[in-house]
């Protein structure tokens, strides 16, 4: 016969092994990260953590006592990793990328690094888990006292002790425990590789060992066939018919959004992942495990209510059914599997909870309090979390005890299971618009997770008290105050519906609504939207949203300083290095770039959780963490406003400047319309002055007799003289004019400029010496090619070369001609050392007529050469201009584009 | 996957899993019981297939197109 110090020593026992397990298994994935722990079975077997001692225990009392309804809270899950590709694929993805280390971290990581969020869902988590561990405490205490309870001497050590102070010491020692276990080290990723180790094999344990009872079961029992025909002998046919109502449809509901949201599934599932491709395998193995773990339940609740006496408790048909048999082996193996359920589930939702207590409520208390820079020691903040999740691991399993012993007295594991369900199921729709819906904002989700809590409490946790206090009672059967509307089984008159399902209803409801309402009518802030398309879009952009940290003061000191302090000095000194290798500087004298400081912020997460580590370094960092190219593609209101506002700027600019545009159109026109003008009365009068000579000689000549030949003579060469010289002014009036509008072309071909500099040169060489100039040559440059036409570019070498002659009033004119080849241009320099060109003269004297002040003393030209010269050397895709030369007067500067040099 | 998933949900959930809720037996087992275990295998093995030719993903975070 077993006794219950031999069962509990076997316990004692049993955690030893586990503990042995973690502790190599964490050595083993720190030497080796490819080994057999990495493997996408071990990953499955960690999830089936799902299957607590509910499902050990419970889920065959629910069987007895509902029928199949034990089997949804399956059936659920079965669903989720069905269609893992969906939901669970990018749960684990966004979390890799971000570091996210728990639901709160996920949700106020997505909402803008919320930490009221952070810790809204962290207490609602605290909260709504502690009647999930008193279930386990009540299991196991309950197993305990089932196994001391089959013999006379079963009670050994256990005798006085009644169920509260076993209680008291099972949590006792599973806090300690979970200390033990989970608390050694912070991970980075808050990833407990021994913990899972541990937890797989518990798995194993916990499957052979309901297997065992099962095919027992089914083997004393005469088969299947056997067991149901026994169970329909003795009435007892397994009520099917009302299984399907609303109850059915609730625990389902709310067992898919368990598998999700409880803290631990949400640890195993993704936080523990290391590899999105063991999804592939977990998507249906742990459907598979759940379903081998359930295929015995209902054989051996049908045959436990069948064969065990009146009033024994169906939770325990596993462990009492061998025991009735005679079978202690057996039943020592049972009360192993529903122990080891029982401690995995403490154990991982204990680790999960604390990793939430810690991030999201001490943390940042602690930075608050800036605790940190007084602590100069380097492993500062790491210790002060591991205490803090320490002292959360012995909160959160007070909690449980305090739940259990409360409610110590309410008959069945099941229920108390789903009133944390039902607390839990208040984030999935919050976690669904997180990575499905980019329009929720946290404000709404905020008071959806606030309402949804505040209505499981009324209609759900508050009833389970139902027993313990009569205010409760009389609150449950009249409302408060009297007001039968908010009784909180029958809100708002919602009568006779079950309580679970009439809870979860509201709860949910009103949370949808108030999340979807509460979105469409609030606008987030900017980094809201930003984390909203990085959670989103996670599989379109791979990216993280680049924020713009403005490093303002921070150095690289400051911030290794920082991170120093979390992640303790060596883990920090390996990243430093890392990215400054990465960079090719020096750690040292590394600068601390916005991607580097969002690098860093991603590895504080990882261990404070996102808010507090966002917070930690804004606070190092000063300047603005938005970044701009993320504010332009999401559409802020401001955004548009500005974006409106700046159109509005843009446009009125845009009319700015075509009306300056137009002013200006206008002043060219009428200072066109001006040079008209003057071009007509400039021809007018050039043509004037020869027509008046002309006129007034023949007229002259006219006079019959009056002059003698000789005169005669020399008015008519006169008259000859100025009429050569109007037909000369027309031709250049005309030319300039074919010139201007392009009619008179010629040919581009290749001619030697020099060439045509030197003839020029040598057709005003008489006009040179007759003025006593002293030519000067600077650089020549030799034959060189351009395209042009030579008559034409010697006529306007010819042309400045005579107006150099023909201004300089020098008493030693010189001229300096120079030529030469310079970036592919052919550049002559024509300078002389007369008088100049006075500088408001400068921009005119390529007009028509424009001779300069000196030039208006001498009528021998029209003034049109150089406008002539100058429209030559454009149609040659040169230049004429005005340049500073060697000597004192003018210098005029041509520039060709050459073909090539011979 | 999609349709695994709904209809694996639909076929769970009532009216009709009632359809299968009769009091039959097959081999002393009701059919209800029977249908929802056949169920459950189905998509159990209906999703381990599927997942097979779905592609990989080749990295922890490479790029893919959305599911």
């Amino acid at each position: 016969m077993l006794s219950a110090d031999f069962v509990i020593a076997t316990a004692i026992a049993y955690v030893g092994l586990l503990f042995v397990l973690a502790y190599f298994g964490d050595r083993r994935a720190k030497a080796n990260k490819n080994s057999w722990l990495n493997s996408p079975a071990v990953y499955t077997l960690s999830i089936s953590v799902y299957c607590t001692s509910w499902t050990f225990y419970g889920a065959v009392g629910n069987a007895a006592r509902s029928g199949l309804e034990f089997l949804t809270i399956y059936l659920g899950p079965t669903l989720v990793f069905v269609g893992w590709y969906f939901l669970l694929r990018r749960l684990v993805r966004i979390s890799h990328l971000h570091r996210i280390t728990s639901l709160a971290d996920l949700l106020s990581s997505r909402f803008g690094k919320s930490s009221r969020l952070g810790v809204l869902v962290t207490c609602i988590a605290v909260v709504g888990i502690a009647p999930y561990i008193a279930l386990q405490l009540k299991a196991v205490t309950s197993s305990i006292q089932a196994v001391a309870g089959s013999s006379e001497f079963g009670q050994g050590s256990l005798k006085g002790i009644d169920d509260v102070g076993l209680a008291f010491g099972v949590a006792a020692g599973m806090a300690l425990f979970t200390i033990l276990f989970g608390t050694r080290h912070v991970d980075a990723k808050e990833q407990h590789h021994g913990v899972v180790a541990a937890i797989a094999f518990e798995a194993v344990v916990k499957l052979t060992a309901l297997v065992a009872v099962g095919v027992f079961v089914v083997f004393i029992g005469g088969g299947f066939e056997g067991i149901f025909r026994l169970a329909a002998e003795r009435g007892l046919a397994v009520d099917t018919a009302t299984s399907f109502d609303s109850r059915w449809l609730t625990t389902m509901g709310l067992s898919i959004a368990a598998i999700v949201c409880l803290p631990r599934q949400f640890q195993v599932t993704v936080v523990e992942n290391s590899n999105e491709n063991h999804l592939r395998v977990a998507g249906w193995a742990f459907p598979a495990y759940m379903m081998a773990m359930s295929i015995f339940i209902l054989p051996i609740a049908v045959y436990g209510l069948a064969v065990m006496p009146e009033g024994s408790n169906p939770d325990m048909f596993a462990l009492t059914l061998p025991l009735s048999q005679g079978q202690n082996g057996l039943a020592l193996f049972a009360f192993i599997g529903g122990f080891s359920s029982a401690t995995s589930m403490i154990i991982l939702e204990s680790i999960a909870l604390s990793i939430m207590v810690s991030n999201h409520i001490i943390m940042p208390m602690v930075l608050k309090l800036s605790a940190i820079r007084q602590n100069s020691d380097g492993q500062g903040v790491t210790r002060v979390l591991l205490i803090a999740r320490r002292v959360s691991i012995i909160l959160i399993l007070s909690l449980g005890f305090f739940y259990f012993f409360f409610t110590r007295d309410s008959d069945a594991l099941a229920p108390i299971g789903l009133i944390s369900f039902t607390a839990i199921a208040q984030f999935f729709p919050a976690l669904l618009a997180a990575i499905f819906w980019r329009d929720a904002s946290l404000k709404a989700v905020t008071a959806a997770i606030s309402a949804g809590f505040v209505v499981w409490a009324w209609s759900c946790f508050l009833p389970s008290f139902d027993s313990v206090s009569p205010a409760v009672s009389a609150l449950l059967d009249a409302g408060p105050w009297g007001i039968s509307w908010l009784r909180p089984e029958a809100m708002f008159g919602l009568e006779g519906w079950d309580p679970l399902a009439h809870a979860a209803f509201w709860s949910l409801s009103i949370n949808i609504v108030t999340l979807v309402i509460g979105s469409l009518i609030t606008s987030p802030s900017a980094l809201e939207r930003i984390q909203a398309t990085a959670f989103v879009d996670v599989f379109r952009h791979s990216g993280l949203p680049q924020r713009v940290f403005v490093p303002g003061s921070a150095t690289a000191n400051d911030l290794f300083f920082v991170a120093e302090r979390v992640l303790g000095e060596k883990r920090a000194a390996a990243l430093f290095e890392m990215v400054a290798r990465e960079r090719g500087v020096d750690p040292v004298m590394m600068e601390p770039t916005p991607e580097f400081v969002a690098h860093l912020e991603r590895e504080l997460a990882g261990s404070i959780g996102a808010a507090s580590a966002h917070v930690m370094l804004s606070k190092v960092v000063a300047g603005a963490d938005v970044s701009l190219e993320e504010m332009m593609q999401m559409a802020d209101e401001t955004q548009q406003a500005k974006e409106y506002s700046q159109r509005l700027e843009k446009t009125s600019e845009e009319l700015r400047l075509t009306a300056q545009k137009l002013e200006d159109a206008n002043a060219q026109l009428r200072e066109l319309d001006s040079q008209k003008d003057e071009f007509l009365s400039q021809v007018s009068h050039e043509v004037r002055t020869p027509m008046t000579s002309i006129r007034s000689f023949s007229e002259i000549l006219l006079e019959p007799d009056e002059l003698d030949e000789v005169q005669r003579h020399r008015f008519v060469s006169t008259i000859h003289h100025e009429s050569l010289r109007l037909t000369k002014l027309l031709d250049e009036i005309l030319d300039l004019s074919a010139l201007e509008r392009g009619e008179r072309s010629w040919e581009n071909v290749p001619v030697d400029a020099e060439e045509a500099l030197n003839r020029a040169l040598a057709v005003c060489d008489a006009l040179l010496r007759q003025k006593g100039f002293q030519v000067e040559f600077g650089e020549r440059s030799g034959t060189t090619m351009v395209e042009g036409d030579a008559d034409r570019l010697c006529q306007v070498f010819i042309n400045l070369i005579s107006n150099a002659v023909k201004y300089n009033d020098a008493p030693q004119p010189r001229l300096r001609v120079t030529s030469l080849v310079r970036s592919g241009n052919f550049v002559v320099d024509i300078a002389d050392n007369g008088p100049g060109i006075p500088k408001a003269e400068r921009t005119l004297i390529f007009e028509k007529f424009a001779r300069g002040l000196r030039g208006s003393v001498d009528q021998t030209g029209a003034g049109l050469g150089l406008a002539i010269s100058r429209q030559i050397v454009t149609r040659m895709n040169g230049t004429l201009e005005l340049a500073q030369g060697q000597l004192s007067g003018a210098c005029f500067r041509l520039r060709l584009p050459i073909l090539g040099q011979k | 996957m999609l349709v695994l998933t709904i209809g694996g949900g639909l076929l769970f959930f009532p009216p009709l899993v009632l359809l299968f809720n009769h009091e039959l037996t097959v081999f002393g087992v009701p059919q209800i019981v029977v249908y929802l275990f056949a169920i459950w295998v189905l998509l159990i093995i209906g999703t381990a297939l599927l997942t097979r030719r779905l592609p990989r993903d080749a990295t922890q975070d490479g790029t893919e197109g959305d599911g």
